[in-house]
C-alpha cells in the first residue's frame, strides 16, 4: 500500500462527499429547518436523474445544463408537495407519524412509476468529457466525479449565501423557531415553508442530474441514499449547512477509505460506528445551532 | 398624521369561557394608553384580537393609520403588522438560534420596513448600544434584559406607526423595569408613536401614561384621563397599593 493509494482514496472520498452534499442539502432545509422528515428526498433525487437521462438520450442536452434546468420544475414540484403535506397534515397538527408515512408513500410511488416507464435497467448519460480524466502526477482526478463535486460545491454556496444574507433566507432559519412570531412581523410563515420545501426538491433535481453523470441509474438505488443522507445531516447538525458539507466530506472520505483498505462491505459499518460515536459525544452534532 | 386604534363594545372568550366582555377603550394620536390588570384579567386576549389572533364574539376594532381607517377584524396578523402596528409581544417571542442582528433584520421584513432597515439597525444600536456589542451572539446566550431590547428593537425595525407592548415586565430584575418603560417612553417621543402598554406594575407604567384603563375580570372598571386621575382612584388604590 503507497503513499500514491493513499491519496487517491483521500481524493475519491471528497469528490464523492461533496456529491453526498448536493444530495443531503435538499434535506438539512427540510429536515433541518422545517422539521418534515422527507424521507422521499433520494427518490426526487433519482426522478432528477431520469429527467437528465431522457433529456441527454431524447434531445441530446448536456447532463449539467439539464440539472440546472430541472432545478425549475423540481422547485415548483416542491411547492406543489408542500401544499398537498400543509392542507392534509400540518394544518391540522398530525406532520409527525403521517406525515411521515405520506412522504414514504410518496418514495414508493415515484419509484413504481420509474420502474414502469424505464424498466429495472441501469441508465447513464453520455458527454464527451465524462470519459475523460486529469492526472495530477500521481494523482487520477475522473471528470465524471470532478465536475459534478464542483457543481455540488457551487449549489452549496449558492444555498448558503440565500439563506444568510436574504430576509427570505433569515426567515427560513427562524421559521421551525416559532412560526407564529414570523406573523408578528408580517412574514407568512407558509409562504416561507412552502419556498424552503421547493428550494429542499430543486435541489434534488441538480443531484439528481449530478448522480447520472457519476453512475448509471436504476430506479430503487435511491434507498442506498436514505440512511446516508439522513445520518449525515444529523452529524452535521440540524440546521447548519457547513455542518452538512464537513459531515458529508467525512463520510466521504471514511467510506472511500475503508472500501480501499478493507473492501466497500465494511464501509456502512464504519460509518454508522462514527455516527454514533459523534452523537455521544456531541449530541448536536458538528455545528448544530 | 393621526395614527390611534378604536375598540367598541368587544367581548371575545375561548369557548364558553368569556374572557372580554363589551370592552370600549380607545388610543389616541400620539400618546400612550397603558392597560393595568394582573394576570387572567384579559390584557392579553385584548392585545391578541387587535393584532388578529383571536377573533372576538362581538364588537369592533378599528385603526387609523396616517388617518386612513381599516377595519381590524376582516385582517390578517400580517395585514395588520403590514399596517404598520408593531407588537412586542409577552415572552419576548424571539428566535433563540439566531444572532441579534439576525432577529433585528427579520422585523425588516415587510417593504416599507426594508428600505429603512440600516437606517433603523443603526438607531436601534444608538438605542441599546448593549446590543451593537453582541450583534453576532445567538439570543440564546442573552440576559433577559438584553432579549427585552432585542425584541423592543425587533419591533422598531417593523417602522411602526403604532407601538403594542405586552408585559414588558414580566421576567425583568427591578432595575431594569425602570429602564424598559422608560425607553419605551422614549421611543415613543422620538419616533413620534402611538403606544398601546399591557403592564402589571402599576407605578411603573402609570410614570409614563396619558390614559390608563384598568381591566378587572374582562371589563373596563377605570379610565384615568391623566396621571393625577390614575394616582387618585380609590380602585387602583384598592387592587394595587392595597390601601
Amino acid at each position: 500500500m503507497s503513499v500514491e493509494f493513499l491519496i487517491n482514496a483521500l481524493a475519491a472520498g471528497l469528490l464523492i462527499g461533496c456529491f453526498y452534499a448536493a444530495v443531503t442539502i435538499g434535506i438539512s432545509i427540510s429536515f433541518g429547518f422545517l422539521d418534515i422528515a422527507n424521507i422521499s428526498h433520494p427518490a426526487f433525487v433519482i426522478a432528477g436523474s431520469y429527467a437528465a437521462y431522457l433529456l441527454n438520450q431524447g434531445v441530446g442536452i448536456d447532463p449539467l445544463l439539464s440539472g440546472l434546468l430541472l432545478t425549475i420544475p423540481f422547485f415548483l414540484l416542491g411547492c406543489l408537495f408542500y401544499d398537498i403535506y400543509f392542507h392534509a397534515f400540518e394544518q391540522h397538527g398530525r406532520e409527525g407519524l403521517s406525515g411521515l408515512a405520506f412522504f414514504f408513500g410518496l418514495m414508493f410511488i415515484i419509484e413504481v412509476v420509474l420502474i414502469m416507464i424505464f424498466g429495472v435497467d441501469f441508465r447513464y448519460v453520455e458527454a464527451g468529457y465524462l470519459n475523460s480524466t486529469w492526472r495530477l502526477g500521481f494523482l487520477d482526478l475522473p471528470l465524471r466525479l470532478l465536475i459534478p463535486s464542483l457543481v455540488a460545491v457551487l449549489l452549496f454556496v449558492a444555498l448558503q449565501l440565500f439563506l444568510s444574507t436574504t430576509f427570505q433566507g433569515r426567515a427560513i432559519i427562524a421559521v421551525s423557531q416559532d412560526p407564529s412570531a414570523l406573523s408578528l412581523l408580517s412574514i407568512r410563515p407558509r409562504r416561507i415553508k412552502r419556498l424552503a420545501f421547493g428550494l429542499s426538491v430543486a435541489s434534488a433535481g441538480l443531484a439528481g442530474a449530478l448522480l447520472i453523470m457519476i453512475q448509471p441509474v436504476e430506479p430503487s438505488i435511491g434507498r442506498e441514499y436514505i440512511g446516508r443522507v439522513f445520518a449525515i445531516c444529523v452529524l452535521g447538525g440540524m440546521g447548519s449547512l457547513p455542518g452538512t458539507l464537513i459531515a458529508a466530506l467525512l463520510l466521504g472520505v471514511i467510506e472511500s477509505l475503508t472500501s480501499s483498505y478493507y473492501g466497500p462491505a465494511w464501509a456502512p459499518a464504519v460509518s454508522f460506528t462514527f455516527l454514533l460515536a459523534t452523537l455521544t459525544l456531541r449530541p448536536r452534532g458538528l455545528l448544530g445551532r | 398624521m393621526d395614527n390611534r386604534i378604536a375598540i367598541r363594545n368587544l367581548s371575545a372568550g375561548y369557548g364558553a369561557v368569556r374572557v372580554l366582555e363589551d370592552v370600549s377603550l380607545d388610543v389616541a394620536s400620539g400618546q400612550t394608553a397603558v392597560l393595568l390588570g394582573v394576570n387572567g384579567n384579559g390584557k392579553s386576549t385584548l392585545i391578541k384580537c387587535i393584532m388578529g389572533m383571536c377573533k372576538p364574539s362581538a364588537g369592533a376594532i378599528e385603526a387609523h393609520i396616517d388617518g386612513q381607517p381599516h377595519d381590524l377584524l376582516k385582517l390578517t396578523t400580517e395585514e395588520i403588522v403590514d399596517l404598520g402596528i408593531g407588537l412586542v409581544p409577552e415572552g419576548r417571542r424571539l428566535f433563540p438560534k439566531l444572532t441579534v442582528e439576525e432577529n433585528l433584520l427579520l422585523g425588516a421584513y415587510r417593504p416599507a420596513a426594508r428600505v429603512k432597515r440600516l437606517a433603523n439597525l443603526d438607531f436601534v444600536f444608538e438605542t441599546f448600544p448593549r446590543l451593537a456589542e453582541r450583534r453576532r451572539q445567538p439570543v440564546a446566550l442573552m440576559s433577559g434584559g438584553e432579549q427585552q431590547m432585542v425584541a423592543l428593537g425587533r419591533a422598531l425595525m417593523l417602522e411602526p406607526k403604532i407601538l403594542i407592548v405586552d408585559e414588558p415586565s414580566v421576567g425583568l430584575a427591578p432595575i431594569f423595569v425602570a429602564r424598559t418603560i422608560d425607553v419605551i417612553d422614549q421611543l415613543k417621543r422620538v419616533k413620534n408613536l402611538t403606544v398601546l402598554m399591557a403592564e402589571q406594575n402599576f407605578n411603573q407604567a402609570i410614570r409614563v401614561a396619558d390614559t390608563g384603563y384598568v381591566i378587572v375580570h374582562g371589563q373596563i372598571a377605570f379610565t384615568g384621563r391623566s396621571r393625577d386621575e390614575l394616582n387618585n382612584s380609590e380602585l387602583i388604590r384598592r387592587l394595587y397599593l392595597g390601601a
